[in-house]
């Protein structure tokens, strides 16, 4: 069997950052503030992560980050509705391929790679951390499911 | 090698097999031939094959929930314990009473139940269960699969189907320039044709050739799959490939029996191989009739000598190969060739050329004898095994799904892969068969048989050209030929030359029936992966779920959300419980677990402006700390949802819409965001799972929340920020249920303390927990409206008793649409209450007629009771239905048998004028 290790680490303190208008000013002053730029399409750097066009999911200093965004986009609460869930060990990818239509196999899914994807049905938001990890965000009423998902496929992985 | 031998049993018969034996090659090494029954004369049947593309020996393995029937004898390994039964006999196989259908096959003709069950429905149900038991397949398995199915997303360079030199050699050149490769085989071992035909292949023996090239597969990055069939293939290159991890029936190690993988490839090889034909011959089902390359297969892959007095009858130079197989396994061999003599060649084989099989002898045992014309001349030769090869059929039928077209080969008398529409390609003997002749049918055409496993004759085929159906397509329906499992693997191509000969066309001129996937049967449990029992669908928990569990309620599944429907006490019914609850929200208080409802933040200097576009009522307006009841259309203008518009600060709103509608709406809004009003300055944020809801409601909720909040609870269609057991929370004051009532809203992390609170200040003021029952009652009694039900999106906001509080300033979405001059017409259906003149209960979803009998004039869309003072209502659509208030109609259910009169009101009817939602 392939070793694959599935820890619930529960809802965390997350907020959604919206841009509108014109992003590029805001995203200089945010750029400014973090110390690197919003990351791009596919991406995520520090506590930024991209979710959508004008969106990210974003933790730690909210204050800093407040001040940046001024009235160039909103910070809104939504840690309440995700539940994190870290997927360990040398088949953290094998089990991503289970109940989904994403190559995570592929090395181009390399640490910091972000990915929003079907997985049995839910709607799941990747972040590799390294490659050895990977972090799923999941919506909180689907999260019992999708660990029940999970826990039992990596009962029958492929070698 | 003295491996040890496996145990397994068929009908009860204790037995032994050699390792890597299928079931079908043992019974033949243990001298067992009669293996099944047929599907509807019931005539005795052998082994045919020795592959996917049998239809006779179809066995039952397994028990309980792993039983699994229509197996096919030669496409299962046996393993240790097998418990294989044959099927579609009684009392035993060698004393089958149904074997008398065969004597009365003449009664029992292609078309026979058209022709024959004629009458109303019920009649037919009587039938049913004689022909049932009279007919058929293995009964399908009654109890629940204990095993997994796994379902698995792959991506690859190169996906290459068959494991033929063919196969191996496309597989070796995508390795070489750098591609990753998937291998797939449907049988246990790799390069079954080479255990078959033993060869050296670039100098080495075959086999070590072929894991050379597989190890080079696996060590580039790729995989290769056996006991895997390709069961379908779809745009770009999708191809859905069915694993068996082990063998039906067997019990797996790690609770997995099968794995369905989805594979999207760069490129699809076929390698696909062909199927052998049989000839058309009186008897030509014996057992003891077999394919010439399976014999040849049981002989020198499996060391099986199914026979000893062997006629190989040909078409083709292969049959050749089996004669030579047999003869060095010490069997007397005699071959029919149907070609004249080649000049100048010996075969070392005793040869009758021009000859071709009529009629085959024998029973139950097995056949005895074969007839056959030599040269015109009939003679009969004495055997215990005929191996037959009528050519090769190539398998194109995954080519033909991905859109191919296909050729005619005259020297093989075959359809083989044209022009491809995807990367899809064909190679082996797929795409190049080797040559062979068309016999055709000989001798009795009742007991001719083209497709085995329908028992479908030559004769039958005659009696539908002869009744007119001549399109293969009607006729395949007509007979049955090439249905179900079978899919006509080894029966098509006879049909077809029948046809043809009849119609005086040409095979192609005949046409083909569409390649629909399978071609080889896929579990149920496969196509269903995990999702089975109660997790068939997605299960969605709200925050407050265990909560909700620990107080055992009786659950609801709405939508996907598992939801409170009631929280019996003793033994209390549903009804009971949910009328005690919505009792005790009129007169005192109860609390609800509402966090399934759609929420957005809506935030942005263009909040106000955006806000206006989705909802018809005004917002602008709306001072900070004030709500509204609101609701949406679509750009035709017709009402699709309902909710609440909240200010919670200068330039940030919160919209609640329903539950059922959440993911539409968070969809509608983006589209309304990102194409309706793409250049407002305006984020909406889905924040449905942030936040946790709880409803409050009945005439003691101000003094429950006062308590709680230790402040005075804010007026209705307010908001308030507040705090309960430490948490922040939003306080709207607002109802679903017509009395003065709250939703407090908070962070889902604080689910459980925020609840105990309430709970234990609404308990102790007397009140209760009321689920989905209650809410159905209470809201209505009062008239409000649920999304599906009575929103569902065929009525303006005007037909649902809400025009006046459209904003009349316009520019929502919709409005333009609103003028369409259907929309004046006074007969559209529209929002009203119904109360029963007798007290009956109105079925809902019953139709409104104004007699029994009459044209539907509407529909009843939610039934409930006046809670308080009991007598049923309801609310419905109505044609003209605002102007008919006061008029007696009938609620009327046909299926179930049920009509109520009724009379139409106003759909309020509890409290209209609003005055309970005050302090």
């Amino acid at each position: 069997m392939t070793e694959v290790s599935i820890v619930e680490l529960g809802r965390g303190a997350l907020h959604q950052l919206e841009l509108w208008g014109d992003p590029a000013p805001t995203a200089t002053r945010i750029a400014k503030a973090l110390g690197h730029a919003l990351p791009p399409a596919g991406r995520a750097e520090g506590d930024v992560l991209r979710l959508s066009p004008t969106s990210w999911l974003v933790s730690g200093d909210m204050a800093t980050l407040a001040k940046a965004l001024g009235d160039g986009g909103s910070l809104t609460p939504v840690g309440g509705g995700l539940v994190q869930i870290r997927l360990s060990g040398p088949g953290w990818r094998s089990l991503l391929m289970e109940g989904s239509l994403f190559d995570a196999e592929s090395a181009d899914f390399a640490a910091d790679c972000v990915a929003t994807v079907l997985i049995d049905h839910v709607t799941v938001t990747l972040r590799v951390e390294s490659e050895a990890s990977c972090l799923a965000y999941v919506p909180a009423s689907l999260a019992d499911d999708l660990l029940r998902f999970w826990q039992i496929s990596a009962g029958g992985l492929p070698l | 090698m003295n491996a040890p031998l496996i145990n397994f049993t068929f009908d009860g018969r204790a037995l032994t097999a050699k390792p890597g034996q299928t079931l079908a090659a043992a019974l033949l090494d243990q001298g067992i031939r009669l293996v099944g029954r047929s599907f509807k004369y019931h005539r005795p049947r052998g082994i045919l094959s020795a592959g996917i593309e049998e239809p006779n020996a179809l066995v039952t393995v397994g028990s309980g929930g792993r039983e699994e029937p229509n197996t096919r004898a030669t496409d299962l390994y046996v393993y240790e314990g097998l418990n294989a039964r044959s099927q579609n006999r009684w009392p035993s196989l060698s004393s089958d009473v149904g074997g008398v259908l065969s004597l009365v096959s003449k009664a029992l003709p292609a078309g026979f139940y058209y022709k024959t069950f004629f009458g109303p429905p019920k009649l037919w149900l009587f039938y049913e269960q004689f022909i049932r038991r009279a007919a058929g397949l293995g009964p399908a398995p009654t109890k629940a699969d204990p095993d997994h199915y796994a379902q698995r997303a792959a991506f690859c360079d190169v996906l290459v189907v068959g494991s033929g030199p063919a196969g191996l050699i496309a597989a070796r050149d995508a390795v070489r320039a750098g591609k990753k490769v998937f291998l797939v085989e449907q049988d246990a071992e790799l390069a079954p044709s080479l255990l078959r035909d033993p060869a050296e292949i670039e100098g080495k023996p075959g086999r070590t050739w072929a894991g050379e090239i597989a190890t080079a597969v696996r060590t580039s990055g790729g995989r290769v799959l056996t006991r895997t069939s390709a069961s379908g293939l779809w745009d770009d290159q999708f191809v859905c490939l069915s694993e068996k991890l082990i063998e039906p029936g067997q019990i797996p190690a790690n609770g997995f029996s099968q794995r369905y993988w989805h594979v999207r490839a760069g490129e699809v090889v076929l390698a696909t191989g062909a199927i052998e034909r049989p000839l058309t011959f009186a008897n030509n089902d014996l057992p003891g009739v077999m394919l010439s390359q399976a014999v040849r297969t049981y002989v020198t892959r499996f060391g099986v000598l199914p026979g000893k007095r062997v006629v190989v009858a040909t078409t083709n130079d292969d049959g050749y190969l089996t004669a030579r197989a047999l003869m060095a396994a010490g069997a007397e061999v005699v071959v029919l060739d149907s070609r004249p003599a080649p000049a100048g060649h010996s075969s070392g084989v005793e040869v009758h050329n021009l000859a071709a099989p009529v009629m085959a002898r024998g029973g139950k045992r097995g056949v005895k004898a074969l007839v056959a014309t030599v040269d015109g001349a009939e003679r009969s030769f004495a055997c215990d095994l005929v191996a037959m090869s009528g050519g090769f059929t190539p398998v194109v039928h995954l080519h033909m799904q991905a859109g191919g077209k296909l050729d005619w080969d005259q020297a093989a008398q075959a359809f083989v892969p044209g022009e491809t529409r995807q990367n899809v390609r064909t190679v082996g003997l797929a795409a190049e068969p080797q040559p062979a002749e068309t016999v055709g049918a000989a001798g009795n055409p009742k007991a001719a048989f083209v497709d085995f496993q329908n028992d479908v004759t030559v004769s039958d085929l005659d009696l539908a050209w002869r009744e007119g159906y001549r399109s293969v397509e009607h006729l395949k329906r007509y007979t049955t030929l090439g249905m179900a499992t079978d899919q006509g693997k080894t029966g098509n191509m006879a049909a077809l030359d029948r046809i043809a000969r009849r119609e005086g066309i040409t095979i192609p001129e005949a046409g083909l029936t569409t390649f629909r996937p399978p071609f080889t049967p896929v579990s149920m449990g496969a196509l269903a992966g995990l999702a089975t029992g109660e997790h068939a669908q997605p299960t969605r928990h709200p925050a407050l779920y265990d909560l909700h569990a620990a107080r055992n309620p009786i659950w609801l599944n709405a939508g996907y959300w598992k939801r409170p429907r009631a929280y019996p006490q003793g033994a209390e019914t549903l009804a009971q419980a949910g009328l005690r609850e919505a009792r005790t929200v009129r007169t005192a208080v109860g609390m609800c677990d509402v966090s399934t409802l759609a929420k957005f933040e809506v935030q942005g200097p263009d909040a106000v402006q955006f806000l206006e576009r989705v909802c018809q009522t005004t917002v602008g307006k709306l001072a900070l700390g004030r709500g509204r009841y609101t609701f949406m259309a679509r750009e035709d203008g017709l009402v699709f949802d309902d909710g609440t518009v909240w200010r919670l600060g200068d330039q940030r709103y919160l919209l609640t819409s329903s539950t059922g509608g959440a993911s539409r709406m968070a969809t509608w809004l983006s589209y309304v965001r990102g194409h309706l009003c793409a250049d407002l300055k305006v984020s909406v944020t889905c924040v449905q799972e942030h936040y946790a809801a709880i409803a409050v409601a009945g005439p003691k909720s101000a003094q429950v929340m006062a308590a709680l909040t230790r402040s005075e609870a804010p007026r209705h269609m307010s908001v308030v920020e507040s705090t309960i057991a430490g948490a922040p929370v939003l306080l709207m004051a607002a109802s679903f249920s017509g009395e003065r009532a709250f939703e407090v809203h908070f962070d889902a992390s604080q689910a459980e303390a925020v609840w105990q609170a309430i709970e234990a200040e609404v308990l102790a003021t007397g009140g209760t927990l009321y689920g989905i029952e209650a809410m159905e009652l209470l809201r209505i009694e009062k008239g409000h409206l649920v999304v599906g039900p009575d929103i569902d999106g065929r009525l303006t906001a005007e037909e649902l008793g809400l025009g006046r509080m459209v904003n009349k300033a316009g520019g929502w979405i919709g409005q333009s649409c609103l003028s369409r001059p259907d929309f004046a017409d006074k007969q559209r259906k529209q929002l009203i209450g119904l109360e029963a003149i007798d007290g009956k209960a109105i079925p809902e979803g019953s139709m409104l007629v104004r007699f029994v009998g009459a044209e539907a004039e509407g529909h009843v869309t939610a039934s409930g009771l006046r809670v308080l003072e009991g007598g049923s209502i309801a609310l419905a659509h109505l044609k003209g239905g605002q102007a008919r208030h006061g008029e007696e109609i009938y609620a009327h259910s046909p299926t179930r048998r049920q009509t109520v009169k009724v009379r139409v009101t106003s759909p309020h009817f509890y409290d209209p004028a609003g005055e309970r939602y005050r302090d």
